[in-house]
């Protein structure tokens, strides 16, 4: 969502503050505020407005969210519409109870033209293209309120506009040529020949255009489940559907159709030809509150006087009545008494409560699954004897058992839709990695979940899959360290893999705390020899040691002697070194190398 | 061949092949092949007749000697380099250590900031139904909150791979509401709909906390998560506390950490806001208490959840979070 500083004053002239100071208000407020930057002369913002305040995906209610904030007045923007001596009806026809209010009336005589700067500033700040001023303005009026509205040319939609579920059109041409195919779970508004409209964009066969003279300009709110299900349906995502499928206030429908209407009058002339159509067959009563004013300070942590608390559900908009507190039609997000107090609390500020109290130790009784412990106590076991541990895909291209694999539905990555049943395909892939990076002697473990369905149901099990270059080693470390009962587990070649579910667990373990550097392989390992000769003799780990400072452990992966010779005729000594770089090319590797054991 | 000659060479052959080392068998040679060794005396000690009649004789036993020492010492040399070879492959590498994912260290670590507080550990599936994915935290079919979230579905709408840590939360209220007061933490995999690519990935890993007790504030929430803040990236990190929406917490409470990288300028990293996002929290929901059992006259709780992955990605220097799931994520085989 933009919001436009110079905008948003019109609504609260008094509003003083620096953009900075802004947006940091805004987001601590809960309209997280990314950055503002500079449009063609105003200062723009870019906020993230929270799923729950509807009312938010317009300056009005953002306006108002502030007003209460600063303790600054509200200014009303629209006023009562002048001329209105038709009497003539809208021929409106409402045939579904998807809809919740309707407003309309139409305007003959108008002169559209291209949009006055103001109104092509406004829609660029917002990344929109102005088209015509008819148009821009109902843009105009959906980005003030957060209520999308519509404008039919009347000399092709006719006045006889339909709300219905879709029965009889199969296609549908939005504004901007998309075809779309209908089926009847759509909200259309149709005349008795075509389709004209869905509910969140307009279309093709009644577009406004220069030549408009004639138009209904309509606003309303449907039921927002409809509206969300239409979008997803028919794989289209507007400003306006955006916004219908939020809860919006009917309420807000005639301060927003009346400044619309007036803007239309004062921009493009024209004149009132029909009676204002107001359809709102269910106004909801909205239910008062039982509210408790100590509550935001019990549930903070921290004194809120409650003349604050009072004060500031006075300034929403809240009706209270002693303990009765009925919140304001906007803000269809307050329906408890936790809405209330989260209003009292963050309009007080988050930032006053401190941060340096955390909660201090308290027995409970330990609710830790004994297999947590198992798992802790074998992944220590197994670092300890030198393994390392990895972490695989649990979605998989190729199903082991076809009658047991858990096949996902959607997933979108198509090389993986099933959840593994063992971890030892994940682990040879892992392996075929390591080799691609010429890794010498990897030996590492995963524990993770494996997946099997049977019949209707779902069953996860914490398997160990395991791996060593050396077999014997590998039996040696599983049947000593994990399980001596080798019925338990599997082995395949130099991998092996048990179910942790079926073995004995610990019933507590306090797992070792481990700080250990891990590498993201760009390139493979280089491995490079080299010798030494020295007068005497050295202990090979303090070579070691000294040569690796001296390539510094930037690159180096591993340093070995793999051998030391003694020279009988000279008495000398030669060390060979392999050394072996990672995230290099080999002739900077070699570079490195030849320098080090200065070789150059 | 003469007696004496034969006996010298029986008994060089019988030293020569005692010999241990390389020192020994110069002494050998220096006995037998020196200019005062037994061979020169034996020559020096014949008449020149005899000299004439054992000559060839004396050569070839010389010779032999000779070979058997050259060959003694080229085995000595062999076998002792060995030795050393032997020796040194044991100590030419410094011993090889084993490693815990990143992912784990983190866990961890965080784990034994809450053991310290008097928390457990726990988990619950990973294939999860509906009703504990989202109905159980306030979330209802149609919820627009369900956006924020691309489910992997096992069988739609009933099971799918859970797509929060908040999942068990759900479980744990449900399965221990009997249990009160609770004090919980875990870290779990949880899954969303997204291609896999540098920057996202299907598979991810979040971490939550989860109290309820009687009379538990904001206050202890934010005190709570400051202190694990701190603990992860040091007492200097600068944390702010505002107010964001989750659905199965109200209040929300949202914790930003200001940008390492700009320290709160804005950059490309913080999308310029200067601050970074750093997870979810808030007291929670009533609704979500009252679904599990649980009297919200009494009892009240805090959560809070935050991701793993970016954590430990800037920690460990991992630029791309496939690496956290892929053969390149590899560990230094000992501490150099």
């Amino acid at each position: 969502m933009k919001l436009i500083l110079s905008e948003l004053q019109k609504f609260i002239p008094d509003f003083k503050k620096k953009p900075e100071q802004l947006r940091d208000d805004l987001t601590m407020i809960g309209h997280f505020t990314n950055f503002f930057e500079e449009i063609d002369g105003e200062i723009v913002f870019d906020l993230d407005i929270k799923v729950n305040r509807g009312d938010c995906l317009g300056y009005y209610g953002l306006a108002r969210d502030l007003s209460v904030f600063y303790n600054i007045p509200l200014q009303n923007l629209s006023s009562t519409i002048d001329n209105l001596k038709s009497n003539y009806s809208l021929p409106i026809q409402i045939n579904t109870s998807n809809v919740k209010r309707v407003m309309a009336v139409k305007i003959c005589h108008l002169k559209n033209s291209s949009s006055p700067k103001w109104i092509q500033t406004f829609l660029k700040c917002h990344g929109l293209k102005s088209i015509n001023t008819l148009v821009d303005i109902t843009n105009y009026i959906m980005l003030l309120y957060g209520i999308p509205n519509h404008a039919f040319d009347t000399s092709k939609s006719t006045d006889k506009l339909i709300w219905e579920m879709n029965s009889k059109f199969k296609e549908f041409v939005s504004l901007d040529g998309s075809k779309l195919i209908l089926d009847n779970k759509i909200l259309m508004i149709n005349n008795p020949n075509k389709t004209l409209s869905l509910s969140f964009w307009g279309g093709e066969a009644c577009a406004i255009d220069l030549n408009t003279t004639d138009t209904i300009i309509e606003l309303a709110i449907y039921d927002r489940t409809t509206v969300r299900q239409n979008s997803r349906q028919l794989k289209a995502v507007t400003e306006a559907s955006i916004r219908l499928e939020k809860d919006l206030d009917p309420e807000l429908i005639p301060t927003a159709f009346n400044h619309l209407t007036n803007l239309i009058l004062k921009n493009c002339g024209g004149q009132i030809s029909s009676e204002i159509f107001d359809y709102y067959p269910d106004k909801q009563e909205i239910p008062a509150i039982e509210f408790d004013s100590q509550k935001p300070s019990l549930i903070s942590g921290i004194d809120i006087p409650k003349d604050f608390t009072i004060d500031c559900l006075t300034r929403l908009d809240c009706q209270i009545n002693n303990n009765l507190i009925t919140p304001p039609s906007l803000r269809k997000d307050i329906t408890i008494e936790a809405d209330l107090i989260e209003e009292v609390i963050r309009f007080w500020g988050y930032q006053k409560i401190p941060i340096h109290q955390p909660l201090t130790f308290k027995k409970v009784t330990d609710i830790t699954p004994k297999e947590i412990y198992l798992i802790e106590n074998i992944k220590d076991k197994l670092v300890q004897l030198g393994y390392d541990e990895v972490l695989t895909w649990p979605l998989v291209t190729t199903p082991i058992n076809k009658k047991t694999v858990v096949k996902t539905q959607n997933s979108i990555n198509s090389e993986a839709i099933y959840l593994r049943q063992s971890l030892v395909p994940s682990l040879i892939q892992q392996l075929d990695q390591y080799n691609r990076f010429k890794l010498p002697n990897p030996q590492f473990f995963e524990i993770g979940k494996v997946f099997f369905q049977e019949g209707d149901k779902y069953i996860e099990k914490n398997a160990l899959g395991i791996y060593n270059h050396n077999l014997d080693q590998l039996r040696r470390d599983v049947l000593q360290n994990v399980s001596n009962n080798d019925t338990k587990i599997i082995f395949n070649n130099n991998f092996a893999e048990i179910i942790l579910d079926d073995l004995e667990k610990p019933n507590e373990y306090i797992p070792k705390q481990h700080q250990n550097t891990a590498i993201e392989l760009t390139s493979q390992i280089v491995t490079l020899d080299a010798n030494i000769t020295l007068d005497y003799k050295e202990d090979p780990i303090k070579l070691i040691e000294k040569y690796s400072q001296i390539i510094g452990s930037k690159n180096l992966w591993k340093l070995i002697i793999t051998d030391i010779y003694q020279d009988s005729k000279t008495n000398k000594y030669r060390y060979t070194f392999q050394a072996s770089y990672f995230n290099l090319d080999a002739k900077t590797a070699k570079s490195i190398h030849l320098k080090a054991f200065d070789l150059i | 061949m003469n007696q004496n000659l034969e006996t010298i060479k029986i008994q060089s052959e019988q030293e020569i092949s005692a010999v241990k080392n390389l020192e020994e068998i110069e002494i050998i040679r220096i006995k037998y092949l020196g200019r005062n060794g037994i061979l020169n005396d034996f020559f020096s000690a014949i008449t020149n007749e005899e000299k004439k009649q054992y000559g060839s004789d004396f050569s070839l036993v010389k010779g032999l000697i000779s070979l058997s020492i050259v060959e003694k010492k080229l085995e000595l040399s062999n076998t002792q380099t060995k030795n050393i070879k032997k020796e040194t492959k044991n100590i030419t590498s410094l011993p090889k250590i084993g490693h815990l994912h990143p992912i784990t260290q983190t866990e961890r670590q965080l784990n034994e900031v809450f053991r310290k507080l008097g928390f457990s550990v726990y988990n619950s599936p990973e294939i999860v139904t509906d009703k504990f994915n989202f109905a159980r935290l306030n979330v209802p079919v149609e919820h627009p909150a369900r956006d924020m979230q691309d489910s992997i579905y096992i069988k739609e709408p009933e099971y799918l791979l859970r797509t929060q840590t908040s999942t068990i939360e759900a479980y744990l209220l449900a399965q221990k509401n009997k249990d009160l007061p609770l004090r919980t933490a875990f870290a779990g995999s949880v899954y969303r709909n997204e291609k896999v690519n540098r920057s996202n990935h299907f598979v991810f890993h979040q971490y939550q906390a989860v109290v309820v007790d009687k009379n538990i504030t904001i206050k202890d929430l934010i005190g709570t998560m400051d202190l694990m803040f701190k603990t992860l990236y040091g007492s200097k990190v600068v944390v702010r506390y505002r107010a964001k929406y989750y659905p199965e917490v109200q209040p929300g409470v949202g914790p930003d950490m200001q940008c390492f990288n700009c320290h709160g300028k804005g950059c490309p990293l913080c999308k310029y806001a200067g601050w970074i996002e750093m997870g979810g929290s808030g007291m929670i929901h009533p609704k979500v208490l009252e679904m599990a059992g649980i009297d919200t006259k009494i009892w009240s709780g805090f959560a809070f959840g935050m991701g793993l992955d970016r954590w430990t990605m800037a920690q460990k220097n991992i630029k791309d979070i496939r690496t956290l799931m892929g053969g390149n994520l590899a560990y230094k085989p000992n501490e150099l």
